[in-house]
């Protein structure tokens, strides 16, 4: 089975920082990639190069078979939840709805089932503003579905959210991964990689892959060693 | 279409949403027109204030100061009456023009004894400068052929011998497309099309920026969306409040304030065309490069002056050093001015207006095709801005 | 107290500096005004007016008015088209700005005192091409027609004397006081400079109370009790210095290289400019109290600063303004000052002359700061 994303050596550098160096990795279908680092390790950067927003130094991205910097086609099936608020402040939810289903180029069908599926009904007057960020976060998710995409992209999926919007989200995610899509969410809480399908530790620009136990384990082993040389140094 | 439609749709509503852009593009042009239109409404200067010093006090020289009198042009003021006070006066600009007649000048003129009056005027502002200097040789030529006249009938000659002889050689000054020299007709053109270039940049340069600064614009650069389709949805709404700008100003200032208007309809509204079509096109580019709205308004507003001052509106172009005319060839504005002048107070027809139009089509091509071609990718930042990456 | 209001004023003055597009602005702004408006009146007088001559006659008398013509102040001839039709479509197109037309038979009709009529066009559509081009016809057509006259009066028997005498009614001899050559750079060249100066200085003005040096660290500012007032004083004052610091290289390349006229002592006009631009800072600090961001605020004094030179009455005069507009003209500082330099740079009335402009700066800073300060303090 060809895979749905195929990064190769990918460098990314700001001024002469380097952000990413050399990662490579590879998505297939109904997979789900937690992307873990703490802040400023790069998450941000490497989801807006996949999702085709920003440019990049050296490597290669495919995605849905297509070089991302040759073709547009594959932004069709992708959906992407972005950090930072990135709704069209001055417009209503629904309308957010509307119009995002109109730059994707679907159709507004979706839209209903999907404000069913993440309880909008009530919030859909509302300007986009004044909303709560877990409801936020719910309605991003819904305009990043609202064009069935295969791939998902989600930065900072469910950090500090209301439990409840953080089931929905979740809830959500699996039955879009159940129905074949693949989603990359990066999350900066180890707690979370319980909810992906493996872990990818972005730390020094390049990316290791573990299993959620593996993972959670690394950690719980870095916090021990932390604390060993703490005490000593206080002895 | 749909989409672009969507797009325009959603520019609109933005549009009426912000009350400085819905000012700045709606009430803003119709103020400055309004304005303009009452700096220059009375259009030609009358009334210039003349002191005249009479040390004489002959025939001769209440026939100098009769002509300055009769003149329209000018108004004389009554209590400077020495050379001194003169001097004062025009020192304070409460007097622009003088006319000083020495002591016995009848007499030494009679004996001709080498005498003569001496006009001045204030070349500090040449705006008055050259319309007195005008106004005075005028006044002197009048007074020169009366002279003669009556001097010829003093010798014996009738009246219409007189007038025979006087118009043996006549030279007729014909000024054309704008014999009254109005100052409206000659600035309020320009400033016009000033008014509209900035509106129409202003506004557009900001449709970007500021999906920008509100981080919207990854929702376009993620979407499959073509950029052409972005450039015209977004771009739509203020090519059609240009135009129409374009059209309700020219409206505006020929309904109510006294300027000149002839020439083609169909040829302002070709050049109005394109004109906007550039801008707008233009300003989408801007918005694009630009770091932030800030930056842009600081930057275009800076711009006004200079365009008007090197486009050769004013100051003609035959007296500008030729790396500043090809440099104003480059600006849109320099043409448009030039070319609704043309039309507008010349007259002129498609002929003699071609150069304009092909420079300004050439314009609308080469700004569309920057606007429409950016690539839908983020350069790698250059610098850290934020503490996430 | 002094220390800590000597630090809010450095803190501007990096503010300014760090901002890297104020930098630009306020640093190369004026200047490169200055050297496009210097370049763009090079010339400086507008003499050698394009003209067209069309000499339908041939004929040695004919030859005589073009040599006559050509001799005339300021007309350079350029063409010399062989019909009407051809100048007129010289004109239509903007080649030559005026034409004589002489007409056929000219020569013959003159010896034989028959009328005849010779056509001057000047195109009216650049007032400042018009003007001067009407006033060297009316030269030319003064000598002409006195020329004629007296050769005619002779030929019909009238004695040389007299006939001479006839048309020397009055000699007249013209001055243009304050710029005897007509410059027009001199008239332009330095206002145009300055008008970009007060635009640049209106935008860093604008930033006083809504910029990010005003609300972001004003928590900081407040938290440290430093009092609104000094604050105030603090900022207004480095960002005062600072305009008239960035004037000054445009001051000393106009006067100093390129030579434009100042009549009047360089620490009146200094003083001048310096009252000018506490005015403006007043005005720009209103206009940042009203707006809620920088962009607004810079919309707003741009509002003001930009059609405040047409309205200044520096050009087209004031006294020629409908009587409400002149009211309007008067509340703004940019009036005071480009009437005012136009006064020091030609004509140097006096330090008692130029009181009352000083008092009208004094009054608009008085009125918008406290209009600022009323506007602040409802506020918060």
């Amino acid at each position: 089975m060809t895979p749905l994303i195929n990064v190769k050596d990918l460098k990314q550098t700001i001024g002469k920082q380097k952000i990413l160096n050399g990662l490579s990795f590879m998505l297939s279908a109904g997979e789900c990639l937690g992307l873990f680092g703490g802040r400023g390790a790069g998450k941000t950067t490497l989801l807006h190069i996949l999702a085709g927003i920003d440019r990049f130094k050296s490597g290669s991205v495919e995605i849905l078979g297509c070089d991302i910097r040759k073709s547009e086609a594959f932004k069709k099936r992708l959906g992407l939840i972005t950090q930072e608020r990135s709704l069209f402040r001055d417009l209503r939810a629904y309308e957010n709805l509307e119009f995002i289903a109109v730059l994707k180029g679907a159709g507004t069908e979706n839209i209903t089932a999907l404000v069913k599926r993440f309880e909008l009904n009530n919030i859909l007057g509302e300007p986009v503003n004044t909303l709560d960020a877990g409801v936020y976060q719910r309605l991003s998710m819904a305009c990043a579905l609202l064009n069935k995409p295969r791939i998902l992209l989600a930065d900072d999926l469910i950090n500090d959210i209301d439990p409840r919007s953080q089931h929905i989200i979740l809830r959500e995610l699996n039955s879009f991964i159940s129905g074949g899509g693949s989603c990359i969410w990066s999350f900066s809480r180890i707690e979370f990689c319980r909810a992906t399908g493996k872990v990818g530790w972005l730390e020094n620009g390049t990316l290791s892959l573990y299993s959620p136990q593996e993972a959670q384990e690394l950690w719980d082993s870095r916090l021990r060693l932390i604390e060993q040389q703490s005490g000593e140094n206080d002895a | 279409m749909k989409q672009i439609l969507y797009i325009t749709y959603y520019e609109t509503i933005h549009i009426f949403k912000d009350k400085i852009l819905l000012v700045l593009i709606f009430f803003v042009p119709l103020l400055y027109a309004f304005f303009f239109g009452a700096v220059y409404s009375q259009g030609i200067l009358t009334g210039i204030p003349l002191a005249v010093v009479d040390l004489d006090h002959s025939a001769l020289s209440r026939e100098v100061i009769k002509s300055f009198e009769n003149s329209p042009r000018f108004s004389i003021v009554q209590d400077i009456t020495t050379y001194p006070l003169l001097e004062e006066g025009m020192r304070k600009s409460v007097i622009r023009a003088g006319v000083v007649i020495p002591e016995n000048f009848a007499r030494d003129a009679d004996l001709n004894r080498g005498t003569e009056i001496l006009t001045v005027y204030d070349g500090s502002n040449l705006i008055w400068g050259y319309n007195i200097r005008k106004y005075t040789l005028e006044v002197v030529n009048q007074f020169n052929t009366g002279h003669a006249s009556s001097y010829m009938a003093g010798l014996g000659l009738t009246k219409k011998e007189i007038t025979n002889i006087l118009d043996t050689l006549s030279t007729n000054i014909d000024v054309w497309y704008n014999p009254t020299f109005s100052y409206t007709s000659y600035m309020l053109y320009g400033l016009i099309m000033l008014v509209i270039h900035q509106i129409c940049l202003l506004s557009a340069s900001l449709t970007v920026t500021r999906e920008k600064e509100k981080n919207c614009w990854i929702q376009f650069l993620s979407s499959p969306l073509p950029a052409w389709k972005i450039f015209l949805g977004k771009s739509l709404p203020y090519f059609l409040t240009g135009f129409f700008n374009y059209v309700l100003l020219i409206w505006f200032i020929t309904r109510f304030v006294q300027i000149k208007i002839e020439g083609s309809v169909f040829l302002m509204a070709l050049l109005g065309l394109l004109y906007t079509v550039v801008i707008i096109s233009a300003g989408f580019y801007i918005s694009l490069k630009a770091k932030n709205s800030l930056q842009a308004t600081r930057f275009i507003m800076l711009l006004s002056v200079p365009l008007l001052m090197v486009s050769g509106y004013t100051w003609p172009q035959t007296h500008i050093p030729a790396f500043i005319n090809n440099f104003a060839s480059l600006i849109p504005f320099t043409w448009m001015a030039e070319g609704f002048r043309n039309i507008a107070v010349k007259d002129l027809g498609a002929g003699c207006l071609t150069p304009v139009i092909l420079a300004l089509s050439l314009m609308s091509i080469t700004a569309v095709l920057l606007a429409v071609s950016f690539a839908k990718r983020k350069n790698r930042p250059m610098k850290i801005f934020n503490d996430h990456f | 107290m002094l220390s800590q209001c000597l630090a809010i004023a450095r803190r501007e003055f990096f503010f300014i500096w760090r901002d890297k597009d104020l930098r630009y602005i306020l640093l190369f702004g004026p200047l490169l005004g200055l050297l496009i408006f210097y370049g763009t009146y090079s010339h400086q007088v507008l003499k050698d007016i394009p003209t067209a001559i069309a000499d339908l006659d041939r004929s040695r008398a004919s030859q005589e008015l073009v040599k006559n013509i050509r001799g005339a102040e300021n007309l350079k001839i350029t063409a010399y088209p062989e019909s009407y039709d051809e100048l007129e479509d010289l004109i239509k197109k903007g080649t030559v700005v005026a034409g004589v037309v002489i007409p056929e038979n000219y020569g013959k009709d003159l010896s034989l005192s028959r009328q005849t009529r010779v056509e001057m066009i000047v195109d009216g559509s650049n007032m400042i091409y018009a003007t001067n081009a009407t006033s060297a016809m009316l030269s030319v057509s003064h000598t002409l027609s006195a020329q004629t006259g007296v050769k005619t009066l002779v030929a019909r028997g009238i004695a040389p004397a007299q006939a001479a005498a006839a048309y020397q009614s009055a000699e007249f001899r013209e001055e243009a006081w304050f710029n005897p050559t007509l410059n027009y750079a001199y008239f332009v060249v330095l206002a145009l400079a300055l008008n970009i100066w007060q635009q640049c200085c209106t935008l860093t003005a604008c930033m006083t109370i809504v910029g990010e040096t005003g609300a972001a660290s004003w928590y900081q500012f407040k938290s440290l009790g430093i009092s609104r007032l000094r604050l105030f004083i603090s900022k207004s004052a480095a960002q005062i210095i600072t305009f008239m610091a960035v004037a000054l290289p445009v001051f000393f390349l106009a006067f100093a290289v390129f030579k434009l006229p100042l009549r009047c002592g360089f620490l009146l006009f200094f003083l001048f400019s310096l009252a000018f631009a506490t005015a403006l800072h007043s005005v720009g600090t209103l206009a940042s109290s009203i707006a809620w961001d920088p962009v607004n605020a810079a919309r707003f004094g741009m509002i003001i600063a930009l059609p405040s030179f047409l309205v200044s009455g520096y050009t087209y005069p004031l006294e020629s303004m409908p009587g409400c507009l002149q009211i309007i003209a008067k509340i703004l500082p940019q009036t005071w000052y480009f009437q005012g330099i136009n006064l020091l740079a030609f004509k140097d009335p006096g330090w008692a002359f130029m009181s009352q402009y000083f008092l009208a700066f004094l009054i608009i800073a008085a009125v918008c700061y406290t209009v600022s300060a009323v506007i602040v303090a409802r506020r918060t």
